[in-house]
């Protein structure tokens, strides 16, 4: 019995890419970092997950209406939103660990 | 490809799952709909699948059955010919049934998915913590 080679497919899934290394850090450089970046990462993550909400929000408005189409619609977006969230709460705790873990080093 | 595809993959699945239910209701509800013989007999839906070439499915359209139906001797009907016939849906209830069965499955296994991501997201948080 031969078993076939698997064809290929057309749904790609999910690769993780490498994280780009700061040429500066890779480097062995001591910069001083601007600071923006975590902020700016930050801020952009916020807003998304305003969004989410958002949209989670509207979907509930549209059940309590009577004009939600599918139920998994609204569960769907809520629990993208809740994921967010959490996601969101555990980047903000590890951030304030860190900061708090540099603020305690004895000099 | 974003950390949430899963649950959008999902999303749509579970709405083409909803769209067939929807169908098979309707034919499963029509099934004793009588027409006269001089026009068409009610016309059996059948959601069609396509697969999205990023990942997810989505409704190709809706076909229809046979508008022949079959012709059915009901001379007490109002709507009998001059020879007392009907047409009548040619929808099978065994075949409606069993598509029912897997439309079902298909959304219910849909629903698992999302149960299942939402315990990997949950784990994948609960790293270093």
């Amino acid at each position: 019995m031969s078993i076939p080679a698997v064809g290929p497919v057309a749904f790609t899934p999910f690769v993780p890419g490498t994280l780009p290394v700061d040429s500066a850090t890779a480097a062995g450089a001591t910069q001083g970092s601007t600071g923006a970046d975590f902020g700016q990462l930050l801020a952009n993550g916020l807003q998304q997950l305003q969004g989410l909400h958002a949209q989670s929000d509207q979907l509930a408005v549209a059940a309590a209406t009577g004009d939600l189409n599918a139920i998994h619609d609204y569960t769907i977006t809520a629990t993208e939103a809740a994921v967010a969230t959490q996601l969101t709460a555990a980047v903000r705790n590890k951030a304030l660990e860190a900061f708090q873990s540099i603020m305690q080093m004895p000099i | 490809m974003g950390a949430f595809d899963v649950l959008g993959i999902a999303g749509s699945s579970m709405a083409l799952h909803q769209t067939w239910l929807d169908c098979l209701s309707n034919n499963i509800a029509n099934i004793n709909t009588a027409r006269p013989t001089s026009g068409p007999a009610f016309q059996a839906q059948y959601a069609m699948a396509a697969a999205v070439p990023g990942g997810g499915v989505r409704l190709s359209g809706i076909a229809v059955g046979d508008p022949t139906g079959r012709v059915v001797y009901q001379p007490d009907s109002p709507l009998a010919d001059a020879k007392g016939y009907v047409r009548m849906p040619d929808i099978d209830l065994g075949s409606q049934m069993s598509q029912l069965i897997m439309a079902q499955r298909g959304f219910q296994a849909q629903a698992a998915v999302v149960r299942d991501a939402q315990d990997v997201y949950a784990s994948a948080l609960s790293i270093g913590r």
